[in-house]
């Protein structure tokens, strides 16, 4: 028989082993090669001209699920070599040399990747026009593309996964090499210390994590801290959060099972005992693993968290800066559409000194101010009476705006009688500043009035022709541009999001499933032994999904609480509510990731009984 | 008084690729409350197959198994498990003992699944602990004692849901000549104790300490030796004689 032969009696064997491997990897390179397609893609790329972020944005993405696809393949290929010491010891032992194992590894594994790179780019070459449609659609574009093949997706993929192969190859060469035979034949058996957990480092990790929690809630503008760090700080909160999350695993979850093992009240009851035990038996070789997945977790969340807040709030952004659909300075045109207001504005400008230095303030009158807040829908605010005016600023923020009670306009001091945070009228025309005065304190200001108009139209967001044919007028704002140009850099950026974010959540789900399913193979026999001493199915069950669950949940739940701090934090600096959109988002994850567990407990459950 | 066990014409049928092999070949015997059966046989005789069908772990194609009065070949898997624990007790080559658990822990595992009280559960697994000598290791981890103490570990476990019978698959297979005799001296005064014991084993040593060992040779049952009065020595002797008969049966 030749070592051909050997090979392929081996694959044709081990298929299921093979299959889990081969499936990572034929998974790794569809979305690579998708991601690739799409940053290669001519569509995206002329795209990428008008909204300016969407290129580096595709190369910054790509670059990271490089990383994290090597690292994903090179886990998955460890995993798979560790199961099959074994087998090569077996070889060693029947006089095969350690060469031509090596040889037959290192074929072996060239084959795979060349089976699943003809898979794998077969697969990314639908997966990806059908991810290119979706992109342009949430997008909000029309432009409309046929199927493609990316040439340059294509070389950059086979380069990128012959490279991850031929490393690979050689990791597995190297385990040949460097184990003797004896380790070869224990690889799987090494039992881990029962491990004790030191009340001390547990406190630690608690403290670190609350310090790193603490730092993240701080206020960029106000604390003292951001202004020492200043770019040390998300480094050092990025730092402690990783330390606090393996000190959690290392010591506090195991103090936590000890201390649930010693109450015998608890432990001695059903298998609590086993559950705890084998947990605990196991939590040293998994405490990184734990971690890296709470890691990956938290981040999935929260930048997919962030980035679904901000596709959803896009709309409401674009109203509250743009509440006029077109604006602009000058005469009314003849607008070709359904017009639901119009209005023609004055608007003075006048420069007030304040505490902050200098200020330029557009000045409005009290009629046309009721005239825009009818238009717009809102209450219709209270008549002004002498000395009093309106402040409209949309940008105040507590943190750094100079809370202004009064202005002094031509030698006459007024009060503010209230200040707005929402302007009636589009930004980018009138400005953000507006002051509201009576109608007799606007004509008798001495500055030059500016005519300007506003008008609101009906379907706003698909008036991008009308909103071209009207961007020649001076000043001009458009809701309809600024509407399309959010879209494409939102659903930009809301699509490699939720992709990585499915990335990273297959990758952890596949970490733990890979794990536990290597575990299952190890404890076969201990479960054997629960059930000839008369330890029911039923009793065995519970015991699997019990120790599943607190290896699926106690990194998931730590990643949703990092992720949790991380997002208030950052709607905290946008001055944004994400609540909503965080959930939903959260829901969605939590969703996937049961599933997971839910197979993961049914391949183990049927493995071992 | 019923027997303790009755085995009636049970028949384990393996089929492989068409081919049908009798492991069990209709065995029938019975075992009175308080004796210690021996099982003896050459490799593929079916003592193993038989040992497995009676502590339910398999079940026989055809036949009756009756423990006390109860017919444990028509049992449901939920209610042999729950038979399993309550009612038998066993004894392996490999211990079987789980290395995640101390000896503490490994002996009260079948009491923690049947809601047993703590006080009582840890009263139980110290009077069995001293009596066979493991006090001092209670706490201890399978990897940190020896083999004997293992043994005597997975007998206090055997023990403690008080069975009616105690199974013990070659006991002494893995230990070495001291270790083992102390098991087997143990095993008969545990009999004494009227503990109902059926150990299966290939050494006639270990057999001589039975009051009573079945022969069984191609799924059948050949052969019956019963101690009596002799003295273990005596005993040791005839079974010896027997197995050299046997073997030169074998060696046509």
């Amino acid at each position: 028989m030749t070592l051909f032969d050997l090979a392929k009696k081996n694959v044709a064997r081990n298929l299921s082993r093979y299959a889990l491997y081969v499936g990572t990897t034929i998974f790794s390179i569809i979305i690579y090669f998708t991601f690739a397609t799409l940053k290669h893609s001519d569509e995206i790329s002329g795209m990428a001209e008008t909204s300016g972020q969407i290129r580096s944005l595709m190369s910054a993405s790509t670059f990271i699920l490089l990383v994290f696809v090597a690292l994903f393949i090179a886990y998955s290929n460890a995993f798979f070599l560790k199961g099959r010491k074994r087998e090569v010891g077996l070889y060693s032992l029947l006089g095969v040399r350690k060469k031509q194992i090596g040889t037959l590894l290192l074929f072996e594994n060239l084959v795979i990747g060349a089976v699943s790179l003809l898979v794998g780019i077969g697969l990314g070459l639908l997966g990806s026009n059908a991810l290119l449609q979706l992109l342009l659609r949430l997008m909000n574009s029309d432009l409309s593309i046929g199927f493609t093949v990316a040439t340059s997706a294509l070389i950059e993929t086979t380069l990128v996964f012959v490279a991850i192969f031929l490393f690979t190859s050689f990791q597995g060469y190297r385990v040949i090499y460097r184990f003797k035979l004896i380790e070869l034949f224990h690889a799987d058996k090494k039992g881990e210390d029962v491990p004790e957990a030191s009340p001390f480092m547990a406190l630690l990790g608690v403290f670190v994590l609350g310090a790193a929690y603490w730092l993240a809630l701080q206020d960029l503008a106000t604390s003292p801290l951001w202004g020492y760090l200043t770019a040390a700080m998300p480094l050092l909160i990025i730092g402690l959060t990783i330390v606090g999350s393996g000190l959690l695993f290392h010591s506090v979850l195991i103090f936590i099972l000890g201390r649930l093992k010693a109450n015998e009240r608890w432990s001695w009851r059903r298998l609590n005992l086993l559950t705890t035990s084998q947990l605990l038996y196991r939590i040293r070789g998994n405490a990184k693993t734990l971690t890296l997945i709470s890691i990956i977790s938290a981040t999935a969340i929260t930048a997919g968290g962030a980035i679904f807040s901000v596709y959803y709030y896009a709309e409401q952004q674009v109203t509250s800066y743009a509440p006029y659909t077109f604006a602009w300075q000058g005469e009314a045109r003849d607008i070709d559409a359904d017009v639901l207001h119009q209005t023609t504005v004055l608007e003075k400008t006048v420069r007030v000194a304040g505490e902050m230095g200098e200020r330029e303030y557009g000045v409005i009158d009290e009629s046309t101010f009721r005239a825009v807040a009818t238009d717009l829908g809102w209450d219709t605010p209270p008549a002004l009476t002498q000395n009093q005016v309106y402040l409209i600023d949309p940008f105040y923020d507590e943190r750094f705006s100079e809370n202004v009670t009064e202005v002094e306009l031509d030698g006459v001091t007024h009060e503010v009688a209230s200040r707005y945070d929402e302007t009636p009228l589009n930004v980018m025309t009138f400005g953000g500043l507006l002051l509201v005065t009576p109608d007799d304190v606007f004509t008798a200001l001495s500055e030059p009035a500016t005519t300007y108009q506003a008008v609101s139209v009906a379907d706003y967001k698909e008036q991008t022709a009308l909103s071209e044919s009207l961007s020649i007028e001076a000043n001009f704002s458009s809701a309809t541009a600024l509407y399309s140009e959010a879209m494409a850099v939102h659903g930009a950026l809301l699509f490699v999001g939720s992709f990585l974010g499915l990335v990273f959540l297959v990758a952890t789900g596949s970490i733990i499933y890979f794990k536990t399913m290597t575990e299952a193979e190890e404890d076969r026999a201990k479960y054997a032994v629960l059930r000839k001493v008369g330890i029911s199915k039923r009793d065995v069950k519970r015991t699997i999904r019990q120790q599943i669950a607190v290896v699926f949940l106690a990194p998931f739940s730590l990643g949703i609480v990092h992720a949790s701090v991380a997002l208030v934090a950052f709607s905290r600096l946008l001055g944004m509510n994400f609540t909503v959109p965080v959930l939903v988002w959260m829901a969605l994850y939590s969703a996937i990731y049961a599933l997971y567990y839910v197979l993961t407990v049914r391949r183990f459950t049927k493995q071992i009984l | 008084m019923n027997p303790l066990l009755q085995v009636d014409a049970i028949q384990k049928t393996y089929t492989t690729g068409g081919h049908a092999f009798n492991a069990l070949d209709g065995v029938s015997f019975t075992i009175d409350h308080g004796e210690f059966v021996g099982i003896m046989g050459p490799s593929g005789a079916g003592k193993s197959t038989l040992l497995n069908v009676l502590a339910t772990i398999d079940t026989p194609t055809d036949g009756d198994i009756f423990v006390d009065g109860e017919n444990i070949a028509k049992l449901e898997e939920e209610a042999l498990s729950d038979f399993r624990r309550d009612h038998l007790g066993f004894i392996f080559q490999d211990y079987n003992l789980l290395d995640s658990l101390t000896v503490r822990e490994n002996i009260l595992l079948p009491l923690a699944v049947t809601k047993t009280p703590i006080d009582e559960t840890r009263s139980r697994v110290e009077a069995l602990a001293h009596r066979f000598g493991i006090t001092a290791i209670l706490d201890q981890y399978p990897y940190q004692i020896s083999g004997g103490q293992k043994q005597r570990t997975a007998v206090c476990r055997a023990l403690i849901s008080n069975p009616k019978l105690i199974f013990a698959d070659e006991p002494t297979g893995a230990l070495d000549s001291k270790s083992a005799t102390d098991l087997l001296q143990t095993l008969a005064g545990l009999n004494e104790a009227e503990t109902t014991i059926m150990m299966v084993t290939h050494d006639a040593y270990a057999a001589s300490f039975c009051r009573r060992v079945l022969y069984i040779q191609d799924g059948r049952l050949s052969k019956e030796l019963i101690r009596g009065t002799t003295s273990r020595d005596a005993f040791y002797q005839t079974i010896l004689d027997e197995l050299k008969g046997g073997a030169s049966d074998d060696a046509v």
